[in-house]
C-alpha cells in the first residue's frame, strides 16, 4: 500500500509465467556451457568431424535461446516482480544491490563469451575456443551461485532478520541444498536439450550416439541426484521453520507422510496451489524418467522431434512445478520472517538495526508495518487507495460504502494471491457467507505463534504462522471497522443482500454472536462440515466446547469467557439439523 | 495528507549516495552508447538499405550489410550495461521509479516482449540477410522502430517518475497499468533530442568506421567519413532546436535553473552544446578529406565528452524536478563494503576476461581454425 496495485487481476500468474519460461531457460543456459564444451573437447580429441559440427550446431541453438530469450526474461522477472511487488522488489534491491551487481560481473563475461565461442568456431585456435567455452561455463555458474544466494533468502532470511547483514541473508538455511539442487537441474537440462537438438540430425547414427550419451551421462543421473538434493533442500528448510508439512497437509514431515499427502485428493488443510504443484511435479518427473529411460534403452536411434519436444515438456513442468512449490512454501511470506505476500512488514523485533533519528525525522516512522496499519488503518496510510466519497459515510449507506471501501481493502490486502472469478477465486470461498462468519475468519487468517506452538508476538523473532486451516494466509491487517467492511464485501460478492447489510451491532443473543463469528465458517450449511446437533443436550455442548481439538484437530481451542461458552451451547442444541444457519442468502 | 512519495524502506542505503550515483551515471553513459548505436544505427542502416537498392549505390548496401551484422552484438551490449543502470537507478530512486512503472505497467512490461522481438528480428536479418530479399528490409525497418518504441516507452517512465502528483492522479484514474505520460509537453521533444542524438552518434560511428576501412577500401572508407560527417553534423544541427523545444518544455522552475540561476546546471548545458558542436564540426572537416583520421578522432572524443555533459544536465533535470516535488534523498547509509570490494575487483577481472575474449576474437583470421 506504500506503493500502487497494479490493478489487474491474478498480477502473481504474470510473474509465474515469466518466471517459469525463464528458470527453465536460464538452468539450461548453466548446464549448457558446460556440456557444450566438454563436448567441443570429446569432438576434438577423437577428431570427431559430425559431432564438431553437432556442437556448432548446438551452439547455435544455445545462443539464440540463452542469449535473447533466456538473458531477456530474466530481466522481465526483475520487471514483473517489480510491477506485482514493488515494495518488495524495492528491499531486495535496497539489500542485495552489490549482490546482484556481483552477479552482473559474471553476466557480463557470460555473455561476452557466448557470443566469442560461437562467433569464433571458425576463427579461434581450438585451445583458445575451449578456453572461452570454460569462461562461460563458469561464468554461467557463477551466476547461479550468486542469485540462488538472493532466492534462497527470499524463503529462509537466516540471521538477517536479526543482523541485516548482507552475508547473513546470502548464506541462508537453504542456499547449499538449493545450489546443489539447482546445479543438478541445470545438469540434467542440459542433456533434455542436447535430445532436443539431435532429434533435428539426420545422420541416425550420429543422433543415436548423442541421445544415448545425454540420456545416460546427463539426464538419468540427475533423476536420481534431484530427488536426493530437494529431500535435502526440503529438510534444510523445515528445519529453518518453514511448516513444510503443514504446507502439503501432511501428517508430519517425514518423506512418506509428504509423498501420501502429495497423492491425497480434497486435503481440507494446508497450501492448495503448492499441493497441485507438488503432484504436477511428481508424475512430470517419473514420466521424464521412464521415457528418457526407454528412448536410451530402444529408441536412441528412430526417436523424432515430438518425442524431444514431449521429453522438454515434462522437464518445464517438473522444473515450473518445483518453483511453484517454492513460492507455495514461502507463503503467506514474500520475503520470509520480515514482509508478507501483501507487503505488510513486521514490527521491527528488538536489535534490529533501528533507523537513525534523522532517518525518522525526515521520513516519519514506518506507516506499513503490521501494527501501524492496525492503528492507522488502510485507507489512511496510503495515497493509493480511492477515498470513500462522502456520501456513503451514512449508516445508511452502509452496504455501499462496503461495495466501495471494502473492494479497495480487497485490492489492497488480497489481491496479490486472490481473484474474485478466477485464478485462487474469492467467489466460491464466501458464496452464501455471512459478515459475521467472514469476519471471524479474517480475523483469525493468521497468528504469531513460537515453535512449540503457544501464542506469541509478530515482533519475537523467529515468528511461526499459525494460519486458519494451514491456508498459509497473511494476517489482517487494518482497523476493526476495516475488517468489518472488509467481511461485508465479502458476504456482497458471495451474494449476501446489500439490504439486509448493515453497521454490525452487538447482539443480544450471546451464543449466536459467538457461533457466527467462530464456528460458522466451517459450519454452516453450505460449509466443509456442517453442523448438526444430533440432538445433544446444552450440557452434552457444553462439556464437547471444552475439548474442541480433541474432537477434531482442526479445530481450535475455546477461547470465550464462561458467560459465553454457556450461552454457545444453548445456542448449538437450539440448531436444527443441517440446515442453514446464519449468513445472508 | 499522505505523502504522494513513498515511504523508503527501514533499510540502510547499501553505499554512500555519491558513490552510487557515480556509478549510475558511469552506467548510463557505457549504455547510452551502444543504445545510441541501436537505435540510430537501426534507422541509418534501414535508410541505406532502401537507398542502397540502386545499383549506383553499392557502399549504401554495403553500409546496410555492416549494420545489419553488428546489431546483435549491440543489442547485447546495450542490454547487459542497461541492466546494470536500472539496478542503480532503483537504489536511489526506487520509489518513484517502482510506482511510475506500475501506473503504466502494461507499457512497462512490453518492454520486455519488444526487446525480445527486436532482438530476434536482429539475428534474423543477421543470419540470413541475402535470403530474405525483400523481407530484410521489412526487418530492418521492424528493429528501428522496435528500438524507437521501447526508447519511447521508457521515456515516458523516466519523466513520470518525476511527478509523483501526477502518478497518483493517473492511478486513480485507470490503476490498470495502461496510462503513459502523454500530456507531458517535455515528453516528446526529450524523446526527439533522444533520436536525433542516436542519429549523430551512429553518423559519428559509420565516419570511424570510415577512418578504419579507409586502408584497406579507400573508396568505401572516404565515403563513409562523408557520409557519416553528413549524419551526424545534419542531426546535430537539428537537435539543437529539439533541444530548444525540449528546455522550453520544462516546467519554469526547472528551466530556470539552466538560465542562469543554477551555476552549475547552466554550465553543464552550455558545455554540452559547445562540445558536441566541435564534435559535429570537425567531422565535417574530416569529410573534406583532409587528416580524416585526426579529425574523427577529436570528433569522437569531443562528441563522447559533449555526450557526458548531456547525461549530466539530465541528471540535473531529474535532481531538480525532485527537489521541487519534494523528494528526499534516504539519510540512512550502513555501507557493504566487502560486497562492494568484491563487486570491483570481479569488474577488473570481468573487463579484463572479456578484453581478452574479444582481442583473440579480433585478431584471429576467418577460417584459421579448427
Amino acid at each position: 500500500m506504500n506503493y500502487p496495485v497494479w490493478d489487474i487481476p491474478a498480477s502473481g500468474l504474470l510473474i509465474a509465467a515469466i518466471a517459469v519460461l525463464h528458470v527453465f531457460v536460464s538452468h539450461f543456459a548453466v548446464g549448457g556451457g558446460l556440456y557444450l564444451v566438454l563436448l567441443e573437447r570429446k569432438a576434438r580429441r577423437n577428431e570427431d568431424g559430425p559431432l564438431l559440427d553437432f556442437a556448432k550446431r548446438l551452439s547455435r541453438f544455445f545462443i539464440l535461446l540463452t542469449l535473447v530469450f533466456g538473458a531477456i526474461t530474466g530481466v522481465g522477472i526483475w520487471f514483473v516482480i517489480g510491477l506485482v511487488h514493488p515494495q518488495a522488489t524495492s528491499s531486495l534491491i535496497n539489500t542485495f544491490v552489490w549482490g546482484w551487481a556481483i552477479e552482473w560481473t559474471f553476466f557480463f563475461v557470460e555473455i561476452a563469451a557466448a557470443m566469442v565461442y560461437y562467433y569464433g568456431w571458425d576463427r579461434l585456435p581450438a585451445r583458445t575456443h575451449m578456453a572461452v567455452g570454460w569462461i562461460y561455463a563458469f561464468a554461467a555458474w557463477m551466476s547461479l551461485v550468486v542469485i540462488n544466494g538472493i532466492l534462497a533468502y527470499m524463503l529462509t532470511p537466516g540471521a538477517w532478520t536479526l543482523t541485516r547483514g548482507f552475508w547473513d541473508g546470502f548464506f541462508n538455511e537453504t542456499y547449499w541444498p538449493a545450489l546443489v539442487a539447482r546445479t543438478f537441474v541445470a545438469a540434467g537440462l542440459a542433456g533434455l536439450f542436447a535430445i532436443w537438438v539431435a532429434s533435428w540430425v539426420p545422420d541416425r547414427s550420429l543422433k543415436a550416439r548423442i541421445a544415448r550419451d545425454a540420456a545416460w551421462r546427463w539426464v538419468l543421473p540427475m533423476a536420481v541426484a534431484i530427488p536426493l538434493s530437494l529431500a535435502w533442500y526440503l529438510s534444510a528448510a523445515a528445519g529453518a521453520g518453514v511448516p513444510v508439512a503443514e504446507v502439503f497437509g501432511a501428517r508430519d514431515g517425514s518423506l512418506a507422510a509428504l509423498l501420501s499427502a502429495v497423492f491425497s485428493t480434497g486435503l481440507a488443510t494446508g497450501h492448495p496451489v503448492a499441493q497441485r504443484a507438488a503432484w504436477w511435479v511428481m508424475v512430470a518427473a517419473v514420466a521424464l524418467t521412464l521415457l528418457t529411460l526407454l528412448l536410451a534403452a530402444a529408441r536412441s536411434r528412430s526417436f523424432g522431434r515430438p518425442f524431444a519436444a514431449l521429453l522438454l515438456v515434462l522437464g518445464l513442468v517438473a522444473m515450473g512445478g518445483s518453483e511453484w512449490v517454492r513460492e507455495g512454501l514461502r507463503k503467506p511470506w514474500v520475503i520470509g520472517q520480515y514482509m508478507f505476500v501483501n507487503a505488510l512488514r513486521l514490527p521491527a523485533p528488538d536489535g534490529v538495526p533501528a533507523p537513525p533519528e534523522a532517518f525518522v525525522e525526515r521520513f516519519g516512522a514506518d506507516r506499513f508495518t503490521l501494527d501501524a496499519v492496525n492503528a492507522s488503518g488502510v485507507m489512511k496510510a496510503s495515497s493509493w487507495v480511492r477515498p470513500v466519497p462522502a456520501h456513503l459515510l451514512s449508516p445508511d449507506a452502509y452496504a455501499a460504502r462496503a461495495e466501495h471501501q471494502g473492494r479497495e481493502l480487497f485490492r489492497v490486502l488480497c489481491s496479490a494471491c486472490h481473484t474474485i472469478d478466477g485464478y485462487q477465486a474469492i467467489r466460491p470461498l464466501v458464496r452464501g457467507r455471512s459478515p459475521e462468519s467472514l469476519a471471524g475468519v479474517i480475523g483469525r487468517l493468521a497468528s504469531p505463534v513460537d515453535a512449540a506452538g503457544n501464542a506469541s508476538a509478530w515482533n519475537v523473532l523467529p515468528v511461526h504462522v499459525k494460519t486458519w486451516r494451514n491456508r498459509r494466509m497473511p494476517p489482517f491487517a487494518g482497523t476493526d471497522e476495516e475488517l468489518q467492511l472488509l467481511a461485508a464485501y465479502l458476504a456482497l460478492v458471495g451474494g449476501a443482500d446489500p439490504s439486509a447489510l448493515g453497521p454490525p451491532a452487538p447482539s443480544d443473543d450471546v451464543g449466536k454472536a459467538y457461533y457466527d463469528t467462530n464456528c460458522a465458517a466451517c459450519h454452516a450449511s453450505d460449509g466443509v462440515a456442517p453442523f448438526d446437533p444430533g440432538g445433544r443436550t446444552p450440557a452434552e455442548f457444553y462439556e464437547m466446547i471444552g475439548r474442541l481439538p480433541g474432537i477434531n484437530e482442526m479445530m481450535p481451542a475455546f477461547e470465550g469467557t464462561e458467560a459465553q461458552r454457556k450461552a454457545l451451547a444453548e445456542h448449538l442444541a437450539s440448531l436444527p439439523g443441517k440446515t442453514p444457519t446464519g449468513g445472508a442468502r | 495528507m499522505i505523502p504522494a512519495i513513498p515511504q523508503p524502506d527501514p533499510l540502510a542505503l547499501p553505499a554512500p549516495a555519491w558513490f552510487l550515483w557515480a556509478l549510475l551515471l558511469l552506467l548510463f553513459f557505457l549504455h547510452l552508447i551502444p543504445m545510441n548505436l541501436v537505435l540510430g544505427g537501426s534507422i541509418i542502416g534501414a535508410i541505406a538499405r532502401v537507398r542502397g537498392r540502386r545499383p549506383d549505390r553499392p557502399h549504401e548496401a554495403r553500409l546496410a550489410h555492416i549494420v545489419v551484422k553488428a546489431m546483435p552484438v549491440l543489442i547485447s551490449v546495450t542490454v547487459t550495461f542497461g541492466v546494470a543502470t536500472l539496478l542503480f537507478l532503483q537504489v536511489l530512486y526506487g520509489r518513484l521509479f517502482f510506482a511510475s512503472a506500475v501506473v503504466m505497467g502494461w507499457w512497462w512490461l512490453s518492454v520486455i516482449g519488444l526487446l525480445i522481438l527486436t532482438y530476434y528480428a536482429a539475428y534474423l536479418l543477421a543470419m540470413r540477410e541475402s535470403s530474405l530479399g525483400a523481407a530484410a528490409t521489412i526487418l530492418a525497418w521492424l528493429v528501428a522502430a522496435l528500438a524507437g518504441t521501447i526508447a519511447l516507452i521508457y521515456s515516458n517512465n523516466m519523466t513520470l517518475m518525476l511527478k509523483p502528483a501526477e502518478m497518483v492522479a493517473l492511478y486513480a484514474a485507470d490503476g490498470s497499468g495502461v496510462q503513459l505520460n502523454l500530456l507531458d509537453r517535455s515528453l516528446l521533444p526529450r524523446h526527439l533530442h533522444m533520436v536525433l542524438g542516436a542519429m549523430a552518434v551512429g553518423g559519428l560511428a559509420i565516419a570511424v568506421l570510415g577512418v578504419v576501412r579507409r586502408k584497406h577500401d579507400e573508396a568505401f572508407g572516404l565515403w563513409a567519413v562523408r557520409y557519416g560527417a553528413f549524419i551526424c553534423t545534419a542531426a546535430t544541427v537539428v537537435n539543437i532546436f529539439a533541444g530548444l523545444w525540449w528546455l522550453a518544455a520544462l516546467p519554469r522552475d526547472v528551466l530556470l535553473q539552466f538560465m542562469g540561476r543554477d551555476m552549475r546546471a547552466t554550465g553543464e548545458l552550455l558545455a554540452g552544446i559547445l562540445l558536441t558542436l566541435t564534435g559535429a564540426g570537425h567531422t565535417v572537416l574530416a569529410a573534406t578529406g583532409k587528416r580524416p583520421g585526426v579529425m574523427v578522432t577529436i570528433s569522437a572524443v569531443t562528441l563522447l565528452a559533449g555526450i557526458a555533459m548531456m547525461l549530466l544536465t539530465r541528471d540535473t533535470i531529474r535532481r531538480i524536478s525532485l527537489e521541487l516535488a519534494g523528494f528526499q534523498t534516504v539519510n540512512w547509509v550502513a555501507p557493504q563494503w566487502g560486497p562492494i570490494v568484491i563487486f570491483l575487483a570481479l569488474l577488473v577481472a570481468a573487463v579484463g576476461t572479456v578484453v581478452w575474449m574479444t582481442r583473440a576474437l579480433v585478431i584471429a583470421r576467418p577460417g584459421r581454425q579448427p
